[in-house]
């Protein structure tokens, strides 16, 4: 048989120098490719068939992964235009709507990805739980999503914050105002999250470190370990069989 | 059975014993049978991504992010509404201590979840088999599902109710 086009670059010392090994072809090579591969890692090899379909899972993990990275792309360009002071910020907003190529484009992206990871991940979490995959031997991991739903709504919250248009002010008005009910350190909780006794420029700029670079680290950490059990719980399932 | 060993393709055969093989029997339903992640669940997940990302693009096109007046804290606006998560707490809080609604309420909601997999220790999977986790989730989540679309959809100025169709006053 004549090598195909891409079995001849494979040869080429080029190519021998991106592709590191030859090709995997027996189920034992293809396992063992899959698992050295870099960005395989975090999946299993091997799943069971079940699992594959729309019915199991609705893809609701995978959604919300999906618009978390769309949420990083288009977060990374509105960081370009934005300066998080009472002073600058709502006419950043404006600059970008009506002066910046695709910024307002980019703005809506962020904002309905944000309003529909939320909804995602709820429904995510409503999923697991009728399917019963938060029992043993993954109860740990289901500890770690509701982390991840509390780290995103603190997202999306802090988010809200940020055009400093009336409807963000008064939002994150209403949401912190009842930080001061926290029994014995209200007080204190509600000055550590404002910065002062309502929201303020001080507010603006926390609101701001948390959102595009405290919380982002923490969430990134949280899912790469929710991926890392699912991989991991994965092939203790009684219902599986361990194989790899 | 008890012939001289008999010599088959170069083997001595020494014995035969009837019944089933003791290994290499298959147990497994197919539904449980491995399958390589790398193509089977990896296609499925990039059209599930893609879809959900054409689906984004698709409605930015469409919709404009909402952006108000600059903020004034001089001027509340009426009503003033949480965001649409929070807005199921908020229309709670019209109706019980804020201290309940605001603090209590929220924080027994997030341990209850954490410690749910460890309250629930009925190892059934199927939603028939148990029936009280079944319901006890459910009720919460349409109790919560009934408070955030009063809030969202329902509540005007004053947080008094408001028919949608009246007056709009939801804000994403």
């Amino acid at each position: 048989m004549k090598p195909t086009v891409t079995e001849r670059v494979k040869e080429t010392a080029v190519g021998r120098s991106i592709f590191r090994v030859p090709d995997r072809e027996t189920p034992r090579e293809r396992a063992e490719g899959h698992w050295a591969n870099f960005f395989l890692h975090l999946y299993p090899v091997k799943i069971r068939r079940e699992e594959l379909g729309f019915r199991y899972s609705w893809y609701l993990g995978v959604i919300s992964l999906t618009l978390f990275v769309s949420l990083i792309v288009s977060g990374v360009y509105l960081m370009f235009f934005y300066v998080p002071s009472p002073t600058t910020a709502y006419g950043n907003i404006q600059f970008l709507q009506t002066s910046v190529p695709f910024g307002q484009f980019i703005r809506n992206v962020h904002r309905w990805s944000a309003h529909l990871m939320v909804v995602a991940v709820m429904a995510h979490m409503a999923k697991v739980f009728y399917r019963g995959a938060y029992k043993p031997p993954r109860e740990f991991n289901w500890v770690i999503g509701v982390v991840l739903l509390v780290l995103t709504l603190l997202m999306s919250f802090t988010g809200y914050l940020l055009p400093w248009d009336q409807l963000a002010y008064w939002a994150i008005t209403v949401g912190t105002s009842l930080a001061a009910y926290v029994p014995f350190v209200g007080k204190q909780v509600s000055q550590l999250l404002l910065g002062g006794p309502q929201v303020s420029s001080a507010t603006l700029l926390r609101f701001y470190v948390l959102h595009v670079a405290m919380l982002p680290v923490i969430l990134v950490m949280a899912i790469v370990i929710h991926l890392w059990r699912w991989r991991k719980d994965g092939t203790l399932d009684p219902g599986g069989e361990l194989d790899v | 059975m008890s012939e001289e060993p008999r010599i088959v393709d170069g083997s001595r055969v020494l014995g035969v014993v009837p019944g089933k093989p003791a290994v290499g029997e298959e147990k497994i339903p197919a539904r449980q049978k491995l399958v390589f992640v790398w193509p089977h669940l990896l296609v499925r997940h990039a059209v599930a991504s893609l879809a959900v990302l054409l689906f984004v693009l698709a409605v930015s096109l469409v919709f404009n992010a909402p952006l108000r007046e600059i903020a004034n804290p001089m001027s509340t606006p009426n009503p003033e509404k949480a965001p649409w998560y929070f807005v199921g707490l908020q229309e709670l809080l019209s109706h019980l201590h804020p201290m309940i609604a605001g603090v209590l309420l929220p924080g027994m909601i997030v341990l209850g979840l954490v410690a749910l997999p460890y309250i629930d220790r009925n190892p059934r999977k199927k939603a028939r088999y148990r029936k009280v986790a079944v319901w006890t989730f459910t009720l919460f989540l349409v109790a919560w599902l009934v408070a955030t679309i009063i809030g969202f959809a329902f509540r005007g100025p004053d947080w008094t109710w408001v028919w949608p169709w009246n007056g709009w006053y939801g804000e994403l």
